[in-house]
């Protein structure tokens, strides 16, 4: 591997906002005498797999899922519960805090990697099938949501009120087409790339996750580098992060009028009765037992 | 391209070591782990891409529980019934059987969206019909098999017109539709070859059944017949899904061979499962072995090398479609589909937009083409399914699937050339390209 | 090799093979439990989705270890289908030598790779990845040894393709 090759991996297609976001922070660490060789799509490393991958000197960089990495640090998880950030600005405000840099540091004692900043990718919706009116959780009892398979993301569909059905993803379009699910939950550029809203007639604007991915580094090339470069090397993620955000904020919007236009019904249902539902039953569980003491709050609070 | 690369080592190692005979799955591991080494990587790699392929590869599981499906057909008179149907009907000409072949894949592409699914599940049955007593060359009989499941992702449901359209932002529900015609038209290609082909091999005619004994014949074979029924209704019901379906079909053959036609005993059944089993794992390993090569094209970045080698060519449309057509080809004779659908195609999407070239048009061409990668030697999945299955040589099934090969390339020719032949139906429903 | 050796081999292929069946009725079952669950009751379940990529796994490499015969596994018999029995030899030798080699380079960084997945716990039945993924050290070991045994079988003059179990028990 020669030095200064940044080997970079993840999920996200060559197209997406994302894929541009690195080109632009691969062209600010050129002066730091990087060079980034990305492979996007996952063809690189399949989907979650990531994270071993940097842990074991095989990639340099990443965009890892936080659920991935609450699957080593149970601390994390709290970052991957429902109504936990209202936004893109909370979440950027939060990863700047203390809570931030606590987070951060258990990375990177436990994981060896720095974490650059969180990718935001848009906020989850609830998507439906049929034409039932969604205010709150009471309306969702019943209705079969597709959730990523594994404990951690059923339960997020169980603190909706929905009744969480694991498929794999490809099959989405079909099941939805076909009635195997109601309902599937992705931020809406995905419903987009996915052509779900061919088989939707609503999307209840939840919110109930703020999507997002780290961008990571390996703690071997960042402690190799010096605090100047470091600084122009976080500067760079910073930016391009920045940059990215925006760009799905109005990607975002533009899509919510899309569907609109599409004929499907988009509305915002009743924010406040999901969140005290989904809180209460995140509180109650064995997840919110790793939580760090008063973490919960202090995030609430910003 | 550097000869003495790791690339380029590992390359030959693993054409060397499969020629000499090695089994393919570990031609792929062993050249792979050659890479690792020259290039200074990690060697763990081949296990962690190995085993993460195929516990992220979901779909993939719907291969083992169509060959099971198969089997559970093969042990009870289900296979016999159909057969007596499908004989009745077109037995008379001359190649009637390997027509059935045909017409049974169409029915199999309505239920699955996989060409490998297709093979393992109808493969066993075809090539104990077909073999019979003699009928026809158990190569040709593989031969037909291998080349009629091409049709099954071409006709909806289709596992890679998905993955087209995560990568093109084409529409599914378009494409699938895209695919309907085209699949017919192949069909119809390949038999027009048996016809031809059965006059001057002599095929056999099977005994013209009379017409009064065809309600009797249809009555036995209705429950087989049901089952595109059954799994067609359950799958655009919502009963199950695509992946699920391989287990519905397995689930219904058994019930229909155990509970209905009584002809099931133990023995048969730990016999099916047995079988099944070792099919399953010696096409696994195929699979596994793609899997850890696929990280080694992938590291080195070969699509971009493709794609820097094309850049500054000036083309029209229909050079493009035509260099796409035989890069894919090309590719296909030794790459995976999926992988060349998710590295190399993506590709080549900019330009076709560039070049006004309509989208759904592009990827029913595009998957075609990576369809007809699965019957190009020297790496066709279907050609080693169907040596596997029929246990004969590589080599005597390949001579029999190239007239074949020729008749799919002029209907592809046509699909490329005539946008109209894939568009028309999409259109009657309303799509606007 | 004794009567009683070859006998004992011939009931271990038959557990092995056992073994393969069973996982793959666990794997058809599994399936059915899904749609059953899901479609009849309204309960979805993921533990099966699970369970069937695992078992689809283990039936894989199992398989490969310990039930596939020579015969059976998929291999590009251009060249190897048309050459007497000693050039088929060689070639058997050479393969072997060249295989057994590689995976044993391999094995090293292999089995740290499979011991670090320690850290990782599958999404619902919290099945460590070691212990899961560790089928891979199983069949790499059983594929060193098989193939020993195959490049001393060609060296002793049997070429590979006499190599028949059913031709091996018909001297009985
Ligand atoms: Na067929
Ligand atoms: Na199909």
């Amino acid at each position: 591997q020669a030095p200064g090759n940044l080997r970079f991996s993840a999920v996200f297609s060559e197209q997406d906002i994302r894929a541009e976001m690195m080109r632009q922070f691969s062209e600010s660490v050129k002066a730091q005498g990087f060079t980034l060789q990305p492979y996007y799509g996952g063809t690189l490393f399949k989907q979650g797999t990531e994270l071993v991958a940097m842990q074991r000197g095989n990639l340099e960089m990443g965009n890892i899922a936080p659920q991935d990495i609450s699957n080593q640090i149970p601390e994390w998880s709290i970052v991957t519960s429902a109504y936990l950030f209202r936004d893109a600005d909370h979440l950027k405000k939060v990863f700047a805090s203390d809570v931030g840099q606590q987070l951060k540091k258990m990375a990177s004692d436990k994981l060896g990697i720095h974490i650059l900043g969180p990718t935001y990718f848009g906020a989850r919706h609830v998507g439906l099938k049929p034409k039932k009116k969604i205010n709150t959780p009471e309306d969702l009892a019943g209705i079969k949501l597709r959730m990523p398979g594994g404990d951690a993301w059923q339960f997020l569909g169980q603190s909706l009120g929905a009744n969480p059905t694991p498929m794999a993803y490809a099959e989405v379009y079909t099941g939805l087409q076909t009635g195997a699910i109601d309902g599937q939950d992705n931020p809406l550029p995905n419903v987009q790339n996915m052509k779900f809203y061919e088989v939707m007639s609503q999307v209840a604007l939840t919110s109930h996750l703020v999507g997002f991915d780290l961008l990571a580094v390996s703690n071997k090339v960042w402690n190799a580098m010096t605090p100047e470069k470091q600084a122009a090397f976080q500067a760079a993620a910073d930016k391009a992060i920045e940059w990215s955000t925006q760009e799905h904020l109005k990607k975002e919007a533009e899509l919510a009028s899309f569907f609109k236009e599409k004929g499907l019904d988009v509305y915002t249902p009743d924010l406040k009765a999901f969140r005290e539902f989904a809180q209460k039953k995140y509180l109650a569980s064995d997840l919110a037992k790793s939580w760090q003491q008063g973490m919960l709050e202090k995030i609430n609070a910003m | 391209m550097n000869l003495a690369s790791p690339f380029s080592l590992a390359l030959v190692a693993i054409t060397a070591l499969a020629f000499l005979g090695l089994p393919i799955g570990h031609s792929m591991i062993a050249g792979s782990i050659l890479y690792l080494l020259l290039a200074g990587q990690d060697m763990g790699t081949a296990a962690e891409q190995l085993l993460n392929g195929m516990y992220s590869n979901y779909v993939i599981l719907s291969v083992p529980l169509f060959i099971l499906a198969a089997e559970f057909m093969n042990i009870g008179s289900m296979t016999d019934r159909l057969m007596a149907f499908c004989n009745a009907l077109v037995g008379r000409f001359r190649g009637g059987l390997a027509h059935v072949n045909i017409l049974q894949s169409i029915i199999f592409a309505g239920m699955s969206g996989s060409a490998i699914a297709d093979a393992a599940g109808t493969g066993r049955m075809m090539q104990a019909m077909m073999t019979r007593d003699g009928r026809y060359t158990p190569s040709y009989a593989a031969a037909v098999t291998a080349v009629s499941s091409v049709i099954g992702p071409i006709i909806p449901p289709s596992i890679p017109m998905v993955l087209y359209a995560l990568v093109s932002d084409a529409s599914i529900g378009f494409l699938f539709l895209g695919g309907v015609v085209p699949g017919l038209l192949m069909a119809l290609s390949q038999m027009i070859i048996v016809a031809m082909t059965a006059r001057r091999r002599n095929f056999p005619v099977e005994k013209p059944v009379p017409l009064r004994k065809l309600p009797r014949i249809t009555w036995d074979a209705f429950p087989s017949l049901m089952m595109p029924v059954v799994l067609l209704g359950g799958i655009y019901s919502g009963v199950m899904t695509p992946t699920e379906a391989a287990a519905v079909a397995a689930a219904y053959a058994l019930v229909i061979s155990a509970g209905l036609y009584r002809s099931v005993s133990w023995g048969d059944f730990y016999r099916s499962l047995a079988i099944s089993a070792r099919t399953t794992a010696s096409i696994g390993m195929l699979i596994a072995g793609a899997l850890v090569f696929n990280y080694v094209v992938t590291v080195e970045n070969i699509p971009e090398s493709v794609k820097a080698l094309l850049a500054g060519w000036d083309l029209s449309p229909v050079g493009f479609l035509i260099l796409v057509n035989v890069l894919l080809l090309l590719l296909g004779c030794v790459l995976e589909g999926t992988a060349i659908l998710l590295i190399v195609v993506p590709v080549f999407i900019p330009t076709a937009q560039a070049l006004g070239i309509d989208l759904v048009h592009f990827g029913v061409v595009v998957v075609i083409n990576i369809m007809v990668g699965l019957i190009t030697p020297p790496y066709g999945l279907l050609l080693f399914i169907m040596a596997n299955i029929s246990g004969e040589p590589l080599r005597d099934i390949i001579r029999d699937t190239l007239p074949f090969l020729f008749a799919m390339l002029v209907a592809l020719a046509i699909l490329t050339f005539v946008p109209e032949t894939v568009l028309w139906l999409p259109r009657l429903f309303g799509y606007q390209g | 090799m004794t009567a009683s050796l070859r006998a004992t081999g011939a009931w271990l292929a038959r557990r092995a093979e056992n073994v393969a069946s069973a996982m793959l009725a666990a794997m058809f079952l599994a399936f059915l439990l899904q749609i059953a669950f899901r479609y009849v009751l309204g309960l979805p379940i993921g533990w099966t989705h699970e369970v069937s990529v695992i078992l689809w796994i283990w039936l894989v490499l199992w398989g490969a270890s310990f039930v596939v015969s020579e015969r059976e596994e998929i291999r590009f018999d251009i060249i190897y289908g048309s050459v007497g029995s000693g050039t088929r030899r060689i070639m058997a030798i050479v393969t072997a030598v060249a295989l057994i080699a590689l995976y044993a380079i391999s094995f090293p960084a292999v089995l740290d790779y499979i011991t670090f997945m320690k850290v990782e716990k599958t999404g619902y039945l919290k099945i460590r990845f070691d212990w899961l993924f560790s089928i891979y050290i199983v069949f790499i070991i059983a594929t060193i040894i098989r193939y020993i045994w195959l490049a001393w079988q060609a060296m002793r003059g049997v070429a590979p393709d006499d190599f028949d179990p059913t031709k091996a028990s018909s001297g009985v």
